[in-house]
């Protein structure tokens, strides 16, 4: 092409031209990043994320923030750092829970009739929304990784605590007492993942007694942290641009 | 540039830059043929894909594993084939514009294969979980494998193979050599098939439950970060873009 031309004819079609990419590049990266985020996600946490008797005190809160930050910390990594667009985070989990939320209320209810009061996915929103803010106040990727990696991990519970709530009410049943949460999975039961693999309140260590989450959601903040500079790296990585020699094959 | 009389023909005759009918049916293609497979599964995964020993589950879903296994390879020769047999041999002298309408063209691609990736790796990926909750297993072409890892999945590789090969044959930002993180956002998908054949032999031997976060499904995972690699591919678009257009923006 000539070093010299324009590909376009006048300043309004570059305007138009350059709006229209946007649109199609964003709709891109939401479906392309949905979709990796979404088996990253269901994979690595998702038997937590889909069943209440699974959204326990411990495990749920530790491995969701940890296995979830991962996305958000890359696509930062990619649209701060090259289109100060301080939408990263927020961007990834709006996509991952626009997914999540199709599936659970097309497939889990519309197919197989699990309840969707039975299989809502986890809230992380506000734990997105404040790791963008920092970002974008503190234009740090160390600040962001430390604070909003710590808050990403301790928000998450209280971001889902409304929700949460009514289903962790101690019920009693057949003389058992257990919550309103189990005894949905007793009803509901599911084939694939029977009692003995539903990994929920593990350990024995009741050093803190009632404080069992907040103990999680510290530990998950601090893990965050980590897999948030982790991942901030993976992000430049996958945001390169280089090209590999036609012959290198 | 002067608008003359010959200049203003020449632009009503020539070809849109965007192809917006084009990028509507790209879209719509993928949302009617699976709003299709998914009533298709509505129906007769319950009143047929219960039971592979049944003769019905060879009827409505052995059968569809077959035809559409078929369908998939010739999909993928043809459009790949027709993508290289009419490739540009001169496609470093094309003009600007040209080469704008085909970076928009290139795009209509790049749309329908996050919107293909979305339908394969969301949709049908999280949804075979559900119905492993619903039924016993008992074959490892079970209804939601057989849209899901025979379907749906190859249909992101051939969408991703066409893009790639449609920029590799006529975009000149494409021709210095391979471009690392295009080929990452294809090639890491296409593994995703593969690492079924992992998970199949696994589940067949020694894991018959569907523990979702059990690292027999970390292939999958692995592979899945791929699709952040589109990242790599955006960037390198908004710098040809940005060239071609030449225009302050702001």
């Amino acid at each position: 092409m000539s070093a010299s031309q324009s590909a376009v004819r006048s300043r309004a079609e570059a305007v138009q031209v350059s709006r229209t990419f946007d649109w199609m590049i964003l709709f891109t990266l939401f479906t392309a990043v949905l979709g990796g985020y979404h088996i990253h996600y269901m994979l690595t946490g998702g038997d937590w994320d889909f069943w209440t008797d699974w959204k326990d005190r411990r495990l749920w809160v530790t491995v969701a923030p940890i296995v979830s930050i991962t996305f958000p910390a890359a696509v930062q990594a990619c649209l701060w750092w090259r289109y100060r667009l301080p939408i990263g985070a927020t961007l990834s989990v709006v996509a991952l829970m626009v997914g999540e939320w199709i599936n659970r209320y097309m497939n889990f209810w519309g197919w197989t009739y699990f309840p969707v009061n039975i299989c809502f996915p986890s809230n992380l929103l506000p734990g997105a929304i404040v790791l963008d803010v920092i970002l974008m106040l503190g234009n740090s990727m160390t600040l962001t990784a430390v604070l909003g990696g710590l808050a990403y991990g301790l928000l998450f519970y209280p971001g889902n605590w409304p929700v949460i709530a009514p289903l962790h009410v101690p019920v009693e049943y057949n003389g058992m007492m257990m919550t309103l949460a189990d005894l949905q999975g007793y009803h509901y039961v599911r084939t694939g993942t029977p009692e003995y693999i539903r990994m929920v309140e593990k350990g024995t260590l009741r050093t803190f007694g009632k404080d069992v989450a907040p103990v999680s959601a510290f530990f998950s903040g601090f893990v965050s942290i980590i897999i948030y500079f982790l991942w901030h790296f993976f992000g430049r990585w996958f945001a390169k641009t280089d090209f590999i020699a036609d012959d290198a094959s | 540039m002067a608008a003359t009389t010959e200049s203003v023909k020449a632009d009503a005759a020539e070809a849109p830059l965007l192809n917006r009918r084009n990028l509507t049916l790209g879209i719509m293609l993928y949302l009617v043929f699976y709003s299709f497979i998914r009533w298709y599964e509505g129906v007769y995964g319950w009143s047929a894909g219960l039971d592979s020993f049944a003769p019905e589950f060879e009827t409505y879903w052995m059968n569809m594993l077959y035809i559409e296994l078929v369908l998939e390879v010739l999909l993928f020769a043809g459009i790949n084939g027709y993508i290289w047999k009419t490739r540009d041999r001169k496609v470093m002298s094309i003009t600007p514009r040209e080469e704008l309408r085909r970076h928009f063209t290139h795009w209509i691609w790049l749309v329908c294969y996050g919107w293909a990736i979305y339908w394969g790796a969301s949709y049908f990926t999280e949804q075979d979980g559900t119905w492993h909750q619903t039924i016993v297993r008992d074959t490892d072409f079970t209804p939601s494998h057989i849209i899901e890892f025979y379907l749906s999945y190859p249909i992101y590789i051939i969408t991703g193979s066409a893009s790639f090969m449609y920029a590799k044959t006529r975009l000149p930002t494409y021709q210095e050599g391979l471009h690392l993180m295009y080929l990452i956002a294809v090639i890491g998908p296409f593994m995703i098939l593969p690492n079924v054949g992992l998970n199949e032999w696994g589940h067949t031997f020694w894991f018959m439950e569907e523990l979702f976060v059990a690292p027999l499904h970390y292939g999958f995972v692995f592979f899945g970060w791929a699709a952040l690699a589109i990242m790599g591919v955006v960037n390198t678009e908004v710098m040809a873009i940005t060239k071609l257009l030449k225009k302050d923006l702001a």
